[in-house]
């Protein structure tokens, strides 16, 4: 359950992001009922019968003694969890309903909540923030004063450029040497081709941009690194529902400036959203058959939500209350 | 283009608005950036065709929906040069005449599109209305007909503009026959009542031929001006012209032959016309016609007619009744079934004039006649009996469908009811028996009611006695016997070269036959007036020239080769009597065996019986009166028209004759008649048909000099102002543009909300 001590407007009202943060993660820590507790050593996990080519080392002699039969003991081994949280900060993470959050405002929340609860548990995150190229890089540390580090980097992060995830994601993919949690808060939303009148079929480059980037993420999963992915849209992406005739223009601008369409959205509202749904579809077909966690994340839901449901899903038993 | 109000006009230049409108808001237009702009693109591009023609269609109809306004506002109208002739403008007295007979009936573009298409009567009639409009003030008029037999609607000069108008208005078509001689001297005596000194008459008609024929002249001092309706064009039509019947002995009693003359009118040949006959507007037959350009096809059908019921004969003690009516069948659906009267008629595909596409006949059907043969040498042996060849003749066949109801009687017994009988043939009578039965009076008093009495001679005639007994019935005097060839004696052989004949020579043959007599109607063929020939006659009786007035002479129907007579027609009150002056079996000839014997007497009894088999009427057309014939007691009479309207005439008492006027539909009219307060009932024998005239059928222009010279300037040359321009007439344009508007708002709203 929830807190809702504070909407997101007064979040946002909040200059300082690491009482945001905390505000945001106690409230999603409130609503987890139950959460597995596990030490922070090498725990037994089960008996084995001894067979030939097993580690001599591990064999329960005090089991041998009981029962006379050699028993080999399995352990789990807890690592410490090792986090990536990798924001995009292209110019279209700068877009926001009026009077309303940006979904890089939004990123930045979440991605300081989720950093709160890792830094509470001692787990070492990390912060890669990534427009046309890596802006910032902050190593993962397990100090309870890393969260400061992590939050004024996120403070000081400005929409700007146009949209390079998958370089992004190739540029933690050399970084990681252990393997880690890699959280993505994206768009997912590639940048115009640089020369659109150039660039015929809009459809097949859109699919081409998305095809490059769940190559990507899933390359990461398939490096044994856990991935999530939260999907960030704002619900005027989602609905377009503005009213009168319109020009619209694109938040990413190329060399030759920005792409500009003069028309009355009611003409291409369907259309639209069914484009959009496809291209949704695709995203979340592609990264789950490559066991990708991936969430689609509207703006105007609460954080704490958001958060609640990585808790109850991917980390689950990962983060103690 | 014109406008009534010109400074709305001046608004239309707001059609430029949508325009302005759609600019401003393109440039003035939200800028919103947009993350999804490559999905957003990506759905523009699937319906960017679309909507940018939807955009345009909208901006269009937008601009026109703002110049259509002010242009309804305006008041538009459009000024034609009228179709009207120069002269209209001038201050005038005027006769319009519309010609309204049939052939302004036709429809010029019947053929390509039936629904839409005007007659030519109602083309003058708008012409006669643009007329009485385009007439400055003051000008008077008045409206004649052109069709034969009909009123003037307005027959006297008026200035009354809505009086003419209506009048016009009122025009209806009709069948009638066009009569311009009529119409122009009635225009003219109208026109003769002013001194005026510009009076017109304006002739509006198709221009046919037939119409304006040579001898129409224009009225002296009156100007007369031709308006052509059909604008000279070419308007083919086929007709049936003709339509006639003949009897088809050959197929049997009750077998007619319809002949229907069809004319092609038309510049192009038609091939495989549908010809359709129908009785009693049934279709019995169908036929394809090839017409040739310009020309005439007939076509013929043979059709065998139902037979009709008939009241039995009657039959009293002492007669012998040898044939009687064995066919019960019911008339079918006749005119009147009771009557043998049947409703024929000829039709075609309809074309651009359809009421001459049907032509009509009334066509009386053999009935059942009933015969009283008073047989004056009974015989045991019935080769031997007066009577046999002549029972023969009227029954030939058991199998025939019996015509004839005949009743033999000997002479020597009660004679009664002679008004039962159709026909009556006194057969080789002895006078004794005549005289003592006083049978003459009796039989003149039936012939002058209209019976029909064949009298036939024998070796029981003694002229002197007869001359005295049937002194009265006789067409001639009987003089002496004649004999030429060999005769057989009573109770003998019938072979004539038996001892018993006396013969002084080989017989006489028939000489001359009076063909055009109704009697000789069946031979009219070359074979059959061969068998007539081919009878040899050994004794006749010679006749005594008549003292009687030429209007009561006898006609000869047949004579020998001596010139005698053989057989005589007599007109006695309403009936007829035949004279046959040999015997009518073989006694004194041989013509019961030769083939013409059969259709002779059978012509004979319905020649006498006032039943011949044919169309019995010379037709009736449009408009030609009709006389009914009435009978005794008849007070009250009715007729029926073709359309189902009936006319009844009243108090009839002591009338023999009714004149009907009112033939003014074409095809069959019944007739009922009845005594003072009694019950109507079909008169079939005075029902008739009426056909159009067959020239109202040709819708050939008159040549073009006839009608100049129809309009030639009159002779003082003062009233002849044909300079200048014709006048021109508005047309209103703002309803149409109204219906645009309205048009145009209701497409707007569909393409918006297809939105």
């Amino acid at each position: 359950m929830t807190t809702n001590l504070l909407d997101l407007p007064s979040l946002l009202r909040l200059s300082n992001l690491q009482l945001a943060a905390r505000v945001i993660a106690e409230g999603a820590l409130a609503g987890l009922h139950k959460a597995a507790h596990h030490g922070s050593s090498v725990e037994f996990a089960e008996h084995k019968e001894y067979a030939p080519g097993d580690d001599l080392r591990h064999i329960d002699w005090r089991a041998y003694g009981r029962v006379d039969k050699y028993y080999v003991k399995r352990f789990e081994e807890e690592t410490e969890l090792r986090a990536y949280l990798l924001v995009d900060v292209s110019g279209s993470m700068g877009y926001g309903r009026q009077h309303q959050i940006t979904k890089l405002e939004y990123a930045k929340l979440l991605a300081a909540s989720l950093s709160y609860l890792l830094l509470r548990q001692n787990d070492p995150a990390g912060l890669l923030l990534y427009g046309e190229d890596a802006t910032s890089y902050i190593p993962p540390r397990g100090r309870g004063a890393h969260l400061g580090d992590l939050c004024r980097a996120l403070t000081e992060a400005e929409p700007e450029g146009r949209s390079a995830l998958a370089s992004g994601l190739g540029f933690l993919s050399e970084l990681l040497r252990r393997r880690g949690l890699v959280v993505v808060f994206s768009d997912l939303l590639p940048s115009p081709p640089t020369d659109l009148k150039q660039e015929r079929h809009i459809g097949e480059y859109l699919q081409e941009q998305s095809q490059l980037l769940r190559a990507r993420l899933c390359g990461l999963r398939a490096q044994k690194h856990d991935v999530i992915v939260l999907h960030l849209l704002d619900a005027d992406e989602l609905e377009l529902p503005f009213t009168s005739l319109t020009w619209f223009e694109d938040t990413e601008p190329g060399p030759q400036g920005k792409t500009r369409l003069f028309v009355d959205p009611a003409d291409v509202r369907n259309v639209y959203q069914q484009e959009l749904q496809r291209f949704l579809g695709e995203m979340r077909r592609g990264l789950r058959e490559g066991d990708v966690e991936y969430h689609l994340v509207p703006t105007s839901r609460s954080p704490e939500s958001v958060l609640l449901d990585i808790l109850r899903g991917p980390l689950r038993g990962r983060v103690r209350r | 283009m014109h406008f009534l109000a010109p400074l709305f006009a001046a608004l239309t230049v707001l059609g430029v608005l949508p325009v302005l409108i759609h600019l401003h808001g393109r440039r003035r237009a939200k800028v919103q950036p947009l993350p999804t702009l490559l999905l957003l693109l990506a759905s523009h591009r699937r319906v960017a065709q679309r909507t940018k023609l939807r955009h345009l269609l909208l901006l269009i109809l937008r601009v026109l929906v703002m110049v259509a306004i002010p242009l309804c506002l305006a008041k538009p109208f459009i000024e034609t040069r009228s179709d009207l002739p120069v002269q209209v403008g001038a201050a005038q007295s005027a006769v319009l005449v519309i010609d309204d007979s049939l052939s302004m009936n036709y429809r010029p573009e019947a053929e390509t599109s039936p629904l839409s298409s005007s007659s030519l009567l109602s083309l003058a009639k708008r012409r006669a209305a643009r007329l009485i409009e385009a007439l400055p003030p003051g000008a008077e008029a008045a409206l004649v007909l052109g069709s034969r037999g009909t009123n003037a609607p307005v027959p006297e000069l008026t200035a009354d503009r809505a009086r003419l108008f209506s009048s016009i208005s009122a025009v209806q078509p009709s069948y009638r026959s066009t009569d311009l001689h009529a119409a122009l001297k009635r225009a003219a005596q109208i026109l003769q009542t002013v001194r005026r000194s510009q009076r017109r008459i304006y002739l509006l008609t198709d221009a046919a031929a037939h119409a304006i024929d040579a001898a129409l002249q224009p009225p002296p001092d009156i100007e007369v001006v031709v308006l052509d309706v059909t604008d000279e064009k070419p308007l083919p039509n086929r007709a049936v012209v003709g339509l006639h019947s003949d009897p088809a002995p050959s197929l049997g009693a009750r077998a007619v032959r319809v002949t229907a003359e069809v004319a092609n009118q038309g510049d192009m040949p038609v091939k495989e016309l549908p010809v359709t006959l129908l009785v009693d507007g049934k279709p019995v037959a169908k036929g394809l016609l090839d017409l040739p350009a310009r020309g005439h096809a007939i076509k013929r059908f043979v059709h065998i007619m139902q037979p009709q019921p008939v009241p039995a004969a009657p039959d009293e003690p002492g007669t012998t009744s040898t044939t009687r009516p064995t066919d019960p069948t019911p008339a079918l659906g006749g005119v009147n079934p009771s009557s043998g009267l049947h409703h024929v008629s000829v039709a075609l595909k309809p074309d651009a004039l359809p009421e001459d596409d049907q032509r009509h006949l009334r066509l009386e059907v053999q009935r059942y006649l009933r015969v009283l043969i008073l047989d004056g040498d009974p015989r045991n042996l019935r080769r031997d009996d007066e009577a046999f060849y002549l029972e023969m003749a009227l029954r030939p066949s058991e199998r025939e469908e019996a015509s004839f109801a005949i009743t033999t009687q000997p002479l020597d017994e009660g004679i009664s009811g002679l008004a039962d009988y159709d026909a009556v043939f006194l057969v080789n009578a002895k006078a004794a028996d005549i005289e003592r039965k006083q049978l003459a009076r009796s039989l003149r008093d039936y012939v002058e009611g209209g019976g029909g009495l064949f009298i036939t001679l024998g070796d029981n005639v003694d002229v002197d006695a007869y001359n005295t007994a049937l002194a009265e019935l006789l067409p001639q005097p009987l003089a002496v016997i004649k004999t030429t060839g060999p005769v057989r004696r009573v109770g003998s052989d019938p072979e004539p070269d038996s001892g018993e004949t006396t013969q002084t020579g080989a017989g006489e043959h028939l000489g001359h036959l009076e063909k055009r007599h109704p009697l000789l109607l069946p031979f009219s063929s070359g074979r059959s007036v061969e068998s007539l020939h081919e009878a040899r006659f050994g004794r006749y009786l010679l006749l005594k020239p008549t003292p009687r007035t030429s209007g009561e002479s006898a006609d000869i129907v047949l004579s020998y080769e001596s010139g005698a007579p053989a057989l005589l027609d007599r007109a006695l009150g309403r009936g007829h009597v035949l004279l046959f002056t040999s015997s009518i079996d073989r006694d004194w000839n041989n013509l019961p065996i030769q083939p013409a014997f059969l259709p002779l007497m059978q012509q004979a009894v319905r020649y006498l019986a006032h039943s011949p088999l044919r169309d019995t009427e010379p037709p009736t057309l449009i408009g030609q009166p009709r006389e009914v014939r009435l009978q005794a007691g008849d007070t009250r009479v009715e007729v029926t028209l073709p359309s189902g309207k009936t006319r009844l005439f009243e108090r009839l008492g002591g009338r023999q004759v009714l004149t009907f006027v009112d033939t003014i539909e074409p095809g069959f009219y019944r007739v009922a008649a009845s005594g003072e307060g009694g019950v109507l009932r079909p008169r079939s024998a005075e029902s008739f048909v009426v056909n159009i005239d067959p020239a109202e059928t040709d819708m050939q222009r008159a040549p073009a000099a006839r009608i100049a010279a129809l309009q030639r300037p009159i002779s003082d040359g003062t009233l002849t102002t044909h300079s200048g321009q014709a006048p021109t007439r508005r047309v209103d344009l703002w309803h149409y543009l109204g219906a645009l508007l309205l048009a145009l708002l209701v497409g707007e709203a569909l393409l918006l909300r297809q939105k």
